[in-house]
């Protein structure tokens, strides 16, 4: 398997990447998960080492659940209950980069073990004789569920170091474990030996040892799988668009374009400086942008679009774009709106990734910007170091530039939460780019935000409205939902294969024919 | 003035010792002619090094007319990208980029996509000229610091010795040891964001003074070598009695018999800065985008356009080779000519 981009870590208590969770969620279970299900169904909870999804009291506030009889590491040793406490401390100590969203605003007297106030998080409490799990939270939080699915929450086993270990990470309870790392090179996902005595529903066994390469040559990856001498290509990575008439007419059979409809891609703007603090150069940003232009630049694996919330996601309007139906764009009135906004001339840096296609979108967008009255220049900024760059609110306060987010879990809260909530914006680590913070906004997002998961229908439509808000204020400039290729080669059993919303690859589901 | 080595004194002597070669038959030499211009009669005569330097000039001829090309020829300029653009070329529309993004390939139309278009739906032919000013201003600039720094640290370093040249052959000799791709890409990096002074951190000056900077102990080493002898000349004690002060004798003594050196190193220096700020870039330390440069076009091409549009990467190749190949073998004309041991041929 060839990966265009390396994990983070394969240490679930450092990685939140899409290439590290795509082989951890399989290696660290966490008391809840996912089904092992392509599309819809895929989204959906199910339990994981719990014997049952939690039980929910205390107005949402308390989650209680109790581990499955007979579980063990993947190096035998025994599962303990009190194991997801120092599981928990440990995500904190490492850290873990969803740890800030995630638990320490959520879970009881974790702020105060962050803080080195507390020697544990007073919100857990575990019993290791009966395997039960008790967690407090601190105000209601409708997808701790979900939260509770992170690989990065999958149980270790108490004493492991506090630490990184990037070549030798904790033993998991899985249906793989990882051997044979070199950091950014290689390593080997093999089965776990005890996983199968575990009888764990829902949760297969995998049947091959899969290999797995990093190579940034994504061109030479697709081409590896076309010639059949790898046999998975990354879903994270981009087949260039140079190839893909060659491999849709040479492998039909082993290649489709799937819409996860979990990911937006996005253009952010600085709403605390000039020009995008003012409303009419953001209109005007969203108005004249191209969007055809920028699928085929992306090799025609994106789907135009102007919401935020993906399709897959609950609250996603269907309703039409407040400034037209996303296409070639009106440059015009884009120009218009400049003028009228008296922000012509304003100097703009985009910010970019180098890696292809994200670099030509924003090299498009550059022009585009001056095209329409500002004067924007560019700056590429190698991909490894991209986002911890823009996430330095204080010192780089970048103005505008490349944004993704792919779904960690279905819940608009998931995206709102990190992305838009004026709450969640940090001096270093932010992830909120455009530093949105509209207090309808924070409000909405506090209060949506307690709805438990599996109660999200009651109220999607206050989501969707949401949704809606934000386009017309134009607080960012969606571009697309993309396309992931699904690609083997013509060894794999490619009837057989998950696409898994959520993680991508489900690497239970290789198998050879 | 007193001029002891250059490209002169040698064939003076040789033409006191009946020397007529030169002249193929025209006789003897006039009394009087100069270094220069015997060097200049060496060069006429290295008919491959005048080929290639024409060659050369050429190249230079063009990228400036690029404007020219660009507005009035091919009427796009060379950042404009029009992914979802059509032309029409003998009654048939077609696009820019197709829907999967490949680009159109070359037309041999001089006013639409000469060399097609790249995968940002730019035209190539355009930006191969402009490119090739960007390309060739770093390395004319890169060349001038080099030449300026590297020459200037060298005559202190020879002249003064002790502590100067112990300083400066030290720092030189950190910066000889570092790979210059290495550094290059190290410093790079690093002034692409932060910029230079006044310089901001996407000018396409910023990798010519990293490339600049990269190959000073190039100059330094042989212009130090050649002042140390320098200095031990009579001339250099005379002007000394004289009443001369250090820097009047490094300026006015030795500068001057150091000027075959520097006019050979120019050209060659040039050479490998245009080579290395194809490289740079192509590692994304050097220009940045939309800048385009020979470099930049290259690395878009491999990245983006193997194996449906290779002509994105053959185009500017070529370009990059004809353009270091020239230089070079006019350089080493140049340095044959200048050369004071060498001796004009006897007839055909």
């Amino acid at each position: 398997m060839l990966l265009g981009t390396a994990p983070q870590s394969l240490d679930p208590g450092l990685d939140y990447t899409t290439q590290g969770s795509e082989f951890n969620w399989v290696v660290y279970t966490g008391l809840t998960t996912y089904a092992h299900s392509t599309g819809a169904a895929g989204g959906n909870l199910i339990p994981g080492l719990c014997a049952a999804l939690p039980v929910i009291s205390d107005g949402g506030k308390t989650y209680t659940c109790t581990l499955r009889k007979g579980l063990t590491y993947s190096n035998g040793k025994p599962v303990k209950a009190s194991d997801f406490a120092y599981t928990v401390e440990r995500a904190i100590n490492v850290p873990w980069g969803g740890s800030g969203s995630f638990i320490t605003p959520n879970i009881v007297g974790a702020q105060a073990y962050a803080n080195h106030k507390a020697k544990s998080i007073s919100g857990i409490t575990t019993d290791d004789a009966t395997g039960k799990i008790t967690i407090h939270l601190t105000a209601a939080y409708g997808p701790f569920d979900n939260v509770l699915a992170f690989p990065s929450l999958g149980l270790i086993p108490s004493g492991f170091p506090m630490k990184v270990e990037a070549t030798s990470p904790p033993p998991g309870d899985g249906p793989y474990m990882i051997t044979n790392i070199v950091p950014n090179q290689s390593f080997t996902a093999v089965r776990n030996p005890h996983w199968a005595a575990q009888n764990i529903p829902g949760i297969p066994a995998g049947h091959v040892t899969v290999n797995v390469k990093i190579s940034s040559n994504v061109q030479a990856n697709a081409l590896s799988v076309l010639n059949n001498s790898a046999d998975i290509f990354d879903w994270a990575d981009t087949i260039p668009g140079s190839l893909l008439g060659q491999i849709q007419s040479q492998a039909a059979s082993r290649f489709k374009m799937v819409n996860l409809g979990g990911s937006t891609y996005y253009i952010f703007m600085n709403m605390t400086e000039k020009p995008f603090n003012n409303q009419l150069a953001r209109e005007a940003v969203v108005t004249g942008l191209n969007q055809d232009a920028m699928s085929r630049l992306g090799s025609g694996t994106l789907e135009p679009a102007c919401y935020f919330l993906p399709p897959a996601v609950p609250g996603h309007p269907t309703v039409p774009c407040p400034y037209g139906t996303p296409g070639l764009g009106n440059i015009a009135k884009a120009k218009q709106l400049v003028q009228q906004s008296g922000m012509a001339g304003q100097p703009v840096t985009v910010w970019s990734e180098t890696r292809s296609p994200r670099q030509q979108w924003m090299t498009y967008y550059t022009q585009y910007l001056n095209q329409i009255g500002f004067k924007a220049t560019q700056k590429v900024i190698a991909d490894a170091t991209y986002f911890t760059t823009i996430g330095q609110s204080k010192s780089v306060h970048p103005q505008t530039g490349f944004a993704d987010w792919n779904q960690d879990f279905p819940n608009p809260v998931d995206f709102y939460g990190p992305l838009l909530d004026g709450a969640s914006i940090l001096p270093t680590n932010n992830e909120n780019f455009g530093q949105t913070n509209d207090p309808y906004i924070n409000a909405q997002v506090k209060k949506l935000g307690a709805t438990p998961s599996t109660q999200l229908s009651t109220v999607a439509a206050q989501w969707q409205a949401l949704d809606e808000y934000v386009a017309k204020k134009a607080y960012v400039a969606v571009f697309g939902y993309q396309k992931f290729p699904f690609f083997a080669s013509t060894r794999m059993n490619y009837g057989a294969l998950v696409f898994q919303p959520i993680y991508g690859w489900d690497i239970t589901s290789f198998a050879l024919k | 003035m007193s001029v002891i080595s250059g490209p002169g004194s040698a064939a003076v002597e040789e033409v006191g010792g009946g020397f007529d070669a030169g002249f193929e038959g025209e006789g003897q030499l006039p009394p009087g002619i100069g270094p220069w211009k015997l060097a200049w009669r060496r060069l006429r005569r290295n008919r491959v090094a005048m080929f290639f330097g024409f060659v050369f000039l050429l190249v230079v001829v063009l990228c400036l007319l690029a404007p020219v090309y660009s507005q009035d020829i091919a009427h796009i300029s060379p950042d404009y990208g029009n992914p979802t653009g059509t032309f029409t070329l003998n009654g048939k529309t077609q696009f820019v980029l197709n829907t999967v993004g490949v680009p159109i390939g070359p037309t041999w139309n001089v006013n639409h996509f000469f060399f097609g278009a790249d995968d940002q739906g730019r035209d190539v032919a355009v930006r191969l000229l402009y490119g090739g000013r960007t390309s060739l201003m770093i390395g004319a600039v890169a060349t001038l610091i080099t030449m300026i720094i590297g020459t200037l640290l060298g005559i202190v370093a020879g002249f003064f010795r002790g502590w100067w040249d112990a300083i400066l052959r030290s720092a030189n000799d950190v910066v000889w040891t570092y790979p210059a791709v290495l550094l290059g890409i190290t410093v790079g990096t690093v002034l692409n964001i932060h910029g230079i002074g006044p310089l901001h951190g996407t000018s396409a000056l910023v990798p010519a003074v990293v490339i600049g900077f990269v190959y000073i102990p190039y100059v330094f080493r042989p212009v130090r070598g050649q002042v140390l002898t320098l200095r031990e000349r009579d001339f250099i004690d005379a002007a000394r009695q004289q009443g001369l002060s250090n820097w009047q004798i490094m300026i006015s003594e030795i500068l001057p018999n150091l000027s075959s050196t520097i006019v050979v190193f120019v050209p060659l220096i040039m050479a490998n800065a245009i080579l290395l700020e194809a490289g740079l870039t192509f590692l994304g330390a050097g220009v940045q985008p939309p800048n385009a440069s020979w470099g930049t076009m290259i690395s878009d091409g491999i990245n983006n356009d193997i194996p449906t549009a290779f002509h994105n990467v053959l185009v500017p190749g070529i370009m990059l080779v004809i353009a270091v190949m020239s230089i070079n073998i006019f350089g080493d004309g140049l340095r044959d000519a200048l050369d004071p041991r060498s001796k004009v041929r006897v007839g055909r």
